[in-house]
């Protein structure tokens, strides 16, 4: 019966252990880009920016670098804005942080040479 | 004699249905995702299945950061959004089936992840949503990952107070919880907790206790609530 209980005891401990830091930190990503994809306004995509920038200059996480995917939809939505030439920026951080971007990256870079 | 015959009978039946849920190691109930170490995920549009309309977007854009945390490279969801209806495959249901070598060409996407929203019922306080998650292999077209289940998901805040009191000011914050933070949370926990199972990915450290863990249940049956964190 002992057993059990010390058994329990530290099962419950080991548990509560594993709440452990995140590889990355996401800002207020989830409610901001659901925002955007729902309303896809200005203050949405105002929001969501922020979000981007915050996520890029702030990174809290375990790896301490970008999450995958955010430098190149941040450079995507600043392409749609006119930004090129930052935006072209972005598209290039993503490819050299996660080199496995480069495919499809570099299919939209060769679109906006033409 | 009737009497332990019946009573055999039960105990025959407890024991046997146990048995049906016999843990089975990580290491085999997601065999593919060991032999392959896919690195790069791409998440298609949620099949939404349930009458819920706006379900879809709560899942979609909650789906990248549990697969990022876990140590995978998700492409952009945005940009992969915007390519997917271009190329007219934003339909994710067509290719449930089909060969997604194409995926993996585009993208260069190592497994494909479908979601499926079987059901999303609110009722006051709670909601009630029925999910499955598939990840499958653009190089072999096999199923590496898959887990379905349902989830009960309390909405009520619940505060310190007790009492009447306490019960008041508790209806009173679940109606002010705005209505879309509360079911991108929904769909979070719902992420969250049936991605849980993942193998980690190249960008997480070596975990080397997951061979020895075992897998969770490829379909369950759980009620969570917002302080479910994952």
């Amino acid at each position: 019966m002992k057993k059990i209980i010390y058994f329990s005891i530290s099962l419950f401990l080991l548990c509560s252990c594993t709440t452990q830091q995140k590889l990355y930190s996401w800002d207020k990503y989830q409610t901001t880009s659901y925002n955007y994809l729902k309303n896809s306004d200005d203050k949405s995509t105002q929001d969501l920016i922020k979000t981007y920038q915050v996520i890029i200059a702030k990174q809290t996480g375990t790896r301490s670098v970008v999450p995958p995917g955010i430098y190149a939809d941040y450079g995507f939505l600043l392409l749609q804005l006119n930004k090129t030439v930052e935006g072209k920026e972005m598209l290039l951080k993503e490819i050299s942080l996660y080199p496995e971007s480069k495919v499809f990256i570099d299919r939209i870079l060769n679109k906006l040479q033409k | 004699m009737k009497k332990t015959i019946i009573l055999f009978v039960l105990i025959t039946f407890v024991l046997t249905s146990c048995t049906t849920t016999k843990p089975i190691l990580k290491t085999v109930a997601y065999k593919g995702m060991y032999k392959e170490k896919p690195l790069s995920v791409l998440i298609m549009p949620p099949i939404n299945k349930s009458t819920a309309v706006e379900a879809k977007e709560y899942f979609h854009s909650t789906l990248i950061v549990p697969l990022a945390n876990a140590g995978f490279y998700v492409i952009p969801p945005f940009l992969s959004m915007e390519i997917l209806k271009k190329e007219s495959a934003y339909d994710a249901e067509l290719f449930l089936n089909t060969s997604l070598a194409k995926f993996g060409e585009i993208f260069g996407a190592d497994m494909v992840l479908f979601t499926i929203i079987n059901k999303w019922d609110k009722t006051y306080g709670n909601v009630s949503v029925g999910v499955e998650y598939i990840l499958k292999s653009t190089k072999t077209n096999e199923i590496l990952y898959d887990r379905k289940g349902t989830i009960n998901y309390s909405t009520s805040v619940s505060s310190s107070g007790g009492g009447l009191v306490g019960a008041l000011i508790n209806v009173a914050a679940t109606s002010i919880n705005t209505v879309a933070t509360k079911y991108i949370d929904v769909a979070r926990v719902c992420n969250g907790y049936t991605l849980l199972d993942l193998p980690v990915g190249k960008y997480a450290p070596v975990d080397t206790k997951e061979s020895e863990e075992f897998a969770g249940l490829n379909n369950f049956k759980v009620s969570l609530n917002s302080k479910y964190g994952y």
